[in-house]
């Protein structure tokens, strides 16, 4: 049998490096002056480094504000898509009843239901419960997430169902099966589930772009953009000093939890 | 229903249907109300002339579909669309389903690091993404611009250039997808048993013949889910960087279909032509997910 082929390597190094240099040019320019950003581009070693840019960005928006913005509705948003999937997860596993395998595809079918068809709606139903510029506006309407009931709904199959049926012989209630066999049983999806709709809420531009317009209730994507529109005078070293800022919460979590968010989709059996 | 079956009191056949309906409904009321219910409307607002403050929405029937299609930009934003998609296929099928059977199938150290790493990207906000590559892009002093430079290669104003505007928007959203696409993919991959792909080395079939026959077929299904996926979440996700950095410039150069109903909605207020090309979307998309269900009934193999 062949085995390892040293050369292989070379096209998946090109991949990373790919994956990285952007993220490189980033970090540098957020710590280089404004000489060395433009005399020095391709130069990816700020040296003597400083720290002005990220000052100058804390002093021209009001970073604090924004941060708790996007924390809130990220955690809002999270929480609700985790406990809306676990019930949902749980109804379509631990029952059977008519239409109950129509209704899960039904769920799924709202994956492929494009954003385009149901921003304008959603918009003018927000704008005319006067919830524009609020938490509400921008959490509401993704409170619910076909994905998570889908991989939930995978992981409880995974589970022995000899733990169930021991519970029920045994007359557990449903919230105790749920809390004291299942939910344990699946963490690591939870965990991955929970990570994964974290930074993709706290990523978000489309929704909240339509949603909020009061500079004070910006979250950390949509301030980016005020470091765009600044014609002719981009000050770039601050503008990926905001951009630093914006990917720290995302990306620790994911050096955190890494293990656990790509094995759950290695391993859910997102396939087919 | 399981439980209401079994002899018992009629509480407990309540209870039966009262406790499966009450863990679907929080999910199945949003599901309802924020995408299924959102669907019927804009169908509805398609077939009238309304501004969003107007009182009474006028029915006009089918004006706004005729209108569109008559529509110069209309048809721009449909062929950049496919523009758009076409690339991205190239840079988020293609490309991450290579990557993926070289790192699953050729190379098997270090498959931590290369996961870990390739996947980092797809953490990040796509508008972080477009302000990186505004500075990546940068005519006079950016870094691409500089390096082509030094290599003595041309180096266009990427944002700006009729004919360049498109792949550097696209190259942007598949920077960002990439990780997600290959993480998918490698999930696929790596259920492929190893037995067969040993028997096809023994007889001597070449790498690439390992995976066109064997590789690929067995891992269609998840091939499709992310083709289809790179092209209904491709066209929303390019939209932020034609948003951010080129508002559909230059001269309508760079819109697809996403950022042309934005403008009707939001910059125009034609909410009846927007609506109309949300459903023309709509329709092409459904077209897809058939194709994609008739393909998989058609001898693709399911992995388990």
């Amino acid at each position: 049998m062949k085995t390892k082929i040293p050369w292989w390597h070379f096209p998946l190094l090109l991949v990373v490096l790919g994956s990285l240099l952007p993220l490189i040019w980033m970090l540098a320019t957020a710590w280089k002056t404004p000489e060395q950003v433009f005399n020095a581009s391709l130069n990816p070693w700020p040296y003597p480094a400083t720290a002005a840019n990220f000052a100058y960005v804390m002093g021209a928006i009001p970073l604090g504000r924004y941060i708790l913005n996007t924390f809130i509705i990220a955690f809002i948003v999270t929480a609700a898509k985790l406990l809306t999937s676990i019930l949902a997860a749980y109804g379509f596993t631990q029952f059977s009843f008519r239409g109950r395998e129509t209704l899960f595809y039904l769920c799924l079918l709202s994956i492929f239901v494009p954003f385009t068809v149901t921003m304008m709606p959603n918009y003018l139903f927000m704008s005319r419960m006067g919830w524009l510029n609020t938490y509400t506006g921008v959490a509401l309407p993704q409170m619910a997430d076909a994905l998570g009931i889908f991989l939930l709904r995978q992981s409880i199959r995974s589970i022995p169902p000899s733990l169930v049926e021991a519970a029920r012989l045994d007359r557990v209630g449903h919230g105790r099966i749920l809390g004291r066999v299942l939910l344990p049983a699946i963490k690591p999806s939870l965990i991955a589930l929970g990570i994964l709709f974290f930074i993709n809420t706290w990523n978000e531009y489309f929704w909240p772009l339509l949603m909020i317009n009061d500079k004070s209730m910006y979250t950390l994507p949509l301030a980016l953009q005020m470091f765009t529109n600044l014609e002719g005078g981009t000050n770039w070293g601050a503008m990926m000093a905001a951009a630093t800022l914006a990917s720290l919460p995302p990306v620790v979590a994911y050096l955190l939890a890494q293990r656990y968010v790509v094995d759950t989709f290695i391993h859910s059996g997102l396939k087919g | 229903m399981k439980i209401a079956r079994e002899p018992g009191p009629k509480f407990a056949a309540i209870k039966g249907y009262l406790v499966p309906w009450g863990c679907l409904a929080p999910a199945l009321a949003f599901l309802a109300l924020f995408t299924f219910w959102p669907l019927v409307s804009t169908l509805k607002l398609s077939f009238y002339q309304w501004n969003m403050v107007s009182p009474t929405p006028k029915w006009v029937g089918l004006t706004n579909y005729l209108e569109i299609l008559r529509s110069r930009e209309f048809w721009l934003a449909f062929w950049h669309t496919l523009e758009y998609t076409l690339i991205l296929l190239a840079l988020n099928l293609a490309l991450p389903y290579i990557t993926a059977y070289i790192l699953s199938h050729l190379v098997f150290k270090g498959q931590n690091f290369y996961r870990a790493l390739i996947f980092l990207p797809s953490v990040l906000s796509l508008a972080v993404a477009a302000v990186i590559f505004l500075w990546l892009y940068n005519p006079l002093a950016g870094p691409v611009n500089a390096l082509l430079r030094l290599l003595g290669l041309p180096a266009p104003p990427w944002l700006s250039s009729y004919r360049w505007v498109i792949p550097a928007l696209a190259v942007i959203t598949a920077w960002k997808s990439f990780g997600y696409n290959f993480i998918v993919l490698l999930a696929g991959l790596v259920a492929v048993p190893l037995e067969l792909i040993e028997a096809a080395r023994l007889e001597k079939a070449s790498n690439w013949q390992i995976f066109w026959r064997i590789v690929r077929p067995l891992t269609s299904g998840t091939a499709l889910y992310v083709l289809v996926m790179t092209v209904i979440i491709g066209s929303q996700y390019v939209f932020v960087p034609i948003q951010m950095l080129t508002n559909g410039g230059p001269d309508q150069a760079s819109t697809n279909l996403v950022f042309f109903i934005y403008q009707y909605t939001f910059n125009f207020f034609q909410t009846g032509k927007a609506a109309a090309a949300a459903v023309i979307t709509l329709i092409i998309f459904g077209g897809l997910l058939f194709l994609q269900k008739r393909v998989l009934e058609k001898g693709v193999y399911y992995e388990n």
